[in-house]
C-alpha cells in the first residue's frame, strides 16, 4: 500500500520498543522509506540487520535505500549479499548485472542478467542491457564508449546516468565501504565477511532515479518465483518428462492434481486426477485472464511483487505460484487439505516447476 | 435499525492488520460500502476485486471444483482477501505481517452475516 495506515505505525513502533529483535523493524521501514523518511527507513534497517543479520528482505530493502541515495557501492554491496542469501532474487541479479555494466565487466554483466532475465522474461531494462552486451561482445575492439555512440546512448536508455565505465582488473576484489557498521559484520554470514579490500567510505555520489529501476514495492507484471522454488533440486542427466513430473506429489495426499501452465495458459506439464484433459485445460485457460487481473490488482495497490493466489472453492482449495519465464504452478488439493501443508505442497512443485521451465526455456 | 454492509466494513476493518474492507457487488464491480485510507480508490479497488472474483468464479465452476468462497491474493506488501457472498463480494485489504488466518475467518463470517441478511424475507 502506498501509505500504511497510523495505526500499522504504532503496533510497529510499540512493537520494536517492547522488543527490540522484532521483526516489526521491516514493514515500519519500509513505511518511512514510502513517507520519504529514508533516514530513519536507513537507521531501522540497519538496527535490524544487528537482530537479523541474514534477513534477505531487509539486505534488500537497504540496497534500495542506499541506491536511492546514490550510495552505488554500498547498494552492490547488500546485493551481493542477497544473492548470497538467496541466489534468485531478481532485483538483486539486475542491480548486480548494472552495476557490472556500469564497471564495463561483460561477462559479469551478461551472467547476473541472464538470470535476472530467466526470472522475468519481460523486463524490458534487462532485454535492453542483454542486447547492448550482445552488442559490444561481438564489437571488434571494445574501447571506451564514446559519448554519443549507440551504444553510449544504449546505457544511458537502461542506466540513464551511468557514471563514465570504469575498467577493473579482472582480479580486483569487489569493495566494502569502511562506512559500513562495524557492529553487523561479525554476525554477517562467512561469505559476506570475506570482503578482502576495503576501501575509504563511499564518495558521495549525486541522487538519481534511473529509467530502468523498478523498485521492489512497485508494480511488477510477473514475479520471481516462490521462496521454496528458488532452489531447483539438483540437475539431472535426462530433462524433466511432462507426463510424470508431479508424479512424487501426487503419489500420496489429497492432491487433485499439479499443473505447470505457460503464460498463455496452455498445459506445459501435470494433469488433474480423475478428470479428462479437457477440464485441465479448460481450467489453465480461465485461470490465465484471472491472473491477469491479479497482477492488476497488485500493480494498482502497490504491492510489490506478486507472489501467489489461493482459491477455496467448494469442492477444492487452489494454490497458484508464479515460476520462471512467466509461467504458473497451480495445485488442486481436495477441500479437506490442511491450509498448511497445501502452501508446503506447492512450494514443493513451484521448484520442480522451475527446474522444469529452466530446462526448457 | 442497522446496516449490514456498514456493519461489515467496519469489524473486518478493525481486525489487525486490515488497512481497508469493502462490500462490492461482484457482478458491477460497485462499491457498496467500504472503509478505506484515503489514498486507497474504492472505485477502482471495487472493480479490480469485483473482476478477479469473476474471473477465478468461472475458473472454478468450469473446472467442475464449484462455487468460489473465498480468493487470497499474495504480495510482498500486503494480501487483498475477497470472501464471496452471493452477489456480494467482501474485500480486506491487508498488511504482509497481519494474521491472515484471523483476517480470512473474520471475512468469512462477514460474507456468512451477508448473504443471510440479503436472504428473502429478513
Amino acid at each position: 500500500m502506498k501509505t500504511p495506515a497510523p495505526a500499522d505505525l504504532h503496533r510497529w513502533s510499540e512493537e520494536l520498543a517492547r522488543n527490540p529483535g522484532s521483526l516489526a523493524f521491516l514493514p515500519l521501514a519500509r513505511a518511512y522509506r514510502r513517507m520519504g523518511r529514508r533516514d530513519l527507513a536507513l537507521q531501522l534497517c540497519l538496527r535490524g540487520l544487528e537482530h537479523h543479520p541474514t534477513h534477505v528482505e531487509a539486505h534488500a530493502l537497504l540496497a534500495l535505500l542506499y541506491f536511492e541515495a546514490g550510495e552505488r557501492a554500498r547498494a552492490a554491496d547488500e546485493w551481493a549479499t542477497v544473492l548470497r542469501l538467496k541466489p534468485g532474487n531478481f532485483e538483486a541479479l539486475r542491480g548486480m548485472g548494472f552495476r557490472h555494466l556500469e564497471q564495463g565487466d561483460m561477462g559479469k554483466a551478461r551472467q547476473h542478467l541472464e538470470r535476472a532475465a530467466l526470472i522475468r522474461p519481460d523486463d524490458a531494462t534487462v532485454q535492453e542491457a542483454l542486447r547492448l552486451i550482445r552488442h559490444r561482445e561481438s564489437a571488434p575492439a571494445p574501447g571506451p564508449p564514446v559519448p554519443h555512440s549507440p551504444e553510449r546512448r544504449a546505457v544511458q536508455r537502461a542506466a540513464p546516468v551511468a557514471p563514465p565505465v570504469q575498467q577493473r582488473q579482472a582480479t580486483t576484489p569487489p569493495t566494502v565501504p569502511a562506512a559500513r557498521p562495524a557492529s553487523r559484520a561479525p554476525n554477517l554470514p562467512p561469505a559476506a565477511r570475506a570482503q578482502p579490500r576495503i576501501e575509504p567510505a563511499a564518495r558521495p555520489q549525486p541522487r538519481f532515479e534511473p529509467a530502468w529501476w523498478v523498485e521492489p514495492d512497485a508494480p511488477a507484471a510477473v514475479a520471481p518465483p516462490a521462496p521454496a522454488a528458488r532452489r531447483s533440486p539438483e540437475p539431472a542427466a535426462a530433462p524433466p518428462d511432462p507426463t510424470t513430473l508431479f508424479e512424487s506429489l501426487l503419489g500420496a495426499g489429497p492432491l487433485l492434481g499439479v499443473l505447470l501452465l505457460d503464460r498463455r495458459g496452455l498445459i506445459l506439464a501435470g494433469g488433474l486426477r480423475e478428470r479428462d484433459a479437457s477440464t485441465a485445460e479448460e481450467l489453465g485457460a480461465n485461470l490465465g485472464g484471472a491472473i491477469d487481473e491479479a497482477i492488476r490488482a497488485v500493480t494498482h495497490l502497490e504491492l510489490g511483487t506478486w507472489r501467489g493466489l489461493t482459491l477455496e472453492a467448494k469442492r477444492a482449495v487452489l494454490q497458484i505460484r508464479p515460476v520462471g519465464a512467466g509461467a504458473l504452478v497451480v495445485v488442486v488439493a481436495e477441500r479437506s487439505a490442511p491450509a498448511g501443508w497445501i502452501v508446503r505442497a506447492a512450494d514443493h512443485a513451484a521448484a520442480l516447476a522451475d527446474r522444469f521451465v529452466e530446462v526448457y526455456s | 435499525m442497522s446496516d449490514p454492509f456498514r456493519d461489515a466494513v467496519r469489524r473486518l476493518s478493525h481486525v489487525p492488520g486490515v488497512s481497508g474492507a469493502m462490500v462490492v457487488d461482484a457482478n458491477a464491480g460497485v462499491a457498496v460500502a467500504e472503509e478505506l485510507t484515503p489514498e486507497v480508490s474504492g472505485t477502482a479497488i471495487g472493480a479490480l476485486a469485483g473482476a478477479l472474483f469473476s474471473r477465478t468464479s468461472q475458473a472454478s465452476l468450469m473446472a467442475g471444483l464449484g462455487e468460489l468462497e473465498t480468493v487470497q491474493l499474495g504480495a510482498d506488501s500486503g494480501h487483498v482477501l475477497i470472501a464471496g457472498a452471493g452477489d456480494l463480494i467482501v474485500v480486506a485489504l491487508v498488511s504482509d505481517d497481519a494474521q491472515i488466518g484471523r483476517v480470512r475467518m473474520e471475512a468469512q463470517r462477514a460474507a456468512v452475516a451477508l448473504r443471510a441478511a440479503m436472504e428473502p424475507g429478513t
